[in-house]
């Protein structure tokens, strides 16, 4: 597992940053995702251009640790827009925040590819709703661009 | 050059499945595609142009779905209609109960042509409590989903390496993220892709 010094300031402060986009599922839906609920912020919604941040406050922050993975991330809270660029195709989304995610330090280092363009870490997640808008749901994981909206 | 969307659109009030060739739904690429021409949708509401929920029942090409709000959707499905389950499926793979995400373009009448539909489609994180040859055991927010690795389809993915077919190295203990199809009314899924940091 990949460990390294976290940057200070905030990587997301001083201008785009490149890292892993996911999707997830909140809100009334089927199948596993029936039990998720409505996320942090209580309006999280599958259906709904959203997305959940690794720091929307202390508790959150203590549970996904961006930082262990060397990636300092700006306090943003609930309803903040982020605007999403697939490395891939150039799709972009801009989403708001409603949930507290992804867990980053679960998967430090880990790093996906579109040919010779990379990003490392995950630092954000899109609703199927958003992520369906700049890739498949099928590809999964994805290298992207975050910046603010 | 005439968009993907206006192609959706024109196959819907063209009124036929059959207006929109594969080949012309294909020109844009597959990364491409996507966000191709879409229309602003304010940040943080539901957009228009996407649906989920599951299938009530099937007719023609149409698949009326009732969306987890217990609204229903009538889903267009036209030739150049990508359809997923496990991997690229045909239509006639869709089946009442199924679970679905779609994404499309949303007609004046409410029905959504749609570009893209993804039936049982999960894509879920945990770790590993037991792994055999045949089944991953992942503890998903608590609860055990059980996961079929199905020969010839199921690949893991292990960071930046090339996709293989081979999940013996995957371990007890180790997070992982499984994006497979869903067995409707059960606790279990046909493995399609494990990510692994590592």
């Amino acid at each position: 597992m990949a460990r390294s010094k976290p940057t200070d300031p905030p990587v997301d402060l001083l201008g785009p940053v490149q890292g892993e986009v996911s999707w997830f599922c909140c809100g009334t839906a089927w199948g596993p995702c029936s039990t998720t609920g409505r996320g942090a912020c209580g309006t999280c919604n599958s259906g709904s251009l959203q997305h959940a941040w690794p720091n929307t406050s202390d508790a959150c922050w203590a549970i996904t640790r961006p930082d262990v993975c060397g990636d300092s991330l700006s306090r943003r809270t609930c309803g903040f827009r982020h605007q999403t660029t697939s490395l891939c195709g150039g799709a972009s989304v801009i989403t708001s925040i409603a949930d507290c995610g992804p867990q980053t330090d679960l998967f430090c280092g880990e790093r996906s590819c579109c040919g010779a363009t990379c990003a490392s870490n995950r630092l954000i997640d899109l609703t199927p709703a958003a992520y369906s808008r700049i890739a498949s749901l099928s590809t999964g994981l994805r290298p992207c661009e975050i910046s603010t909206a | 050059m005439t968009s993907r969307r206006q192609l959706l659109k024109s196959a819907v009030l063209g009124g036929g499945a059959t207006v929109v060739a594969a080949t012309a739904m294909g020109s844009l690429g597959a990364e491409a595609a996507f966000g191709a021409a879409a229309p602003q949708v304010e940040p943080g509401t539901p957009d228009p142009d996407f649906a989920e929920g599951r299938i009530r029942s099937i007719k023609d090409n149409t698949l009326l779905v009732l969306g987890s709000n217990l609204v229903f959707r009538s889903i267009r499905v036209v030739d150049g209609t990508s359809l997923w389950k496990l991997g690229p499926v045909g239509f006639d793979q869709a089946k009442p109960g199924d679970g679905l995400y779609a994404r499309g373009v949303r007609m004046p009448d409410g029905v959504l042509a749609a570009e893209s539909v993804w039936l049982n489609i999960i894509n879920i994180k945990g770790h590993i409590t037991n792994i055999t040859s045949e089944k991953i055991h992942l503890d998903h927010h608590g609860k055990e989903i059980l996961c079929h690795v199905v020969p010839g389809r199921s690949v893991a993915i292990h960071s930046d390496a090339p996709a293989s077919a081979d999940l013996s190295l995957l371990r007890v203990g180790q997070h992982v993220q499984i994006l497979g199809a869903w067995r409707p009314d059960t606790n279990e899924a046909d493995i399609a892709t494990v990510f692994s940091p590592h």
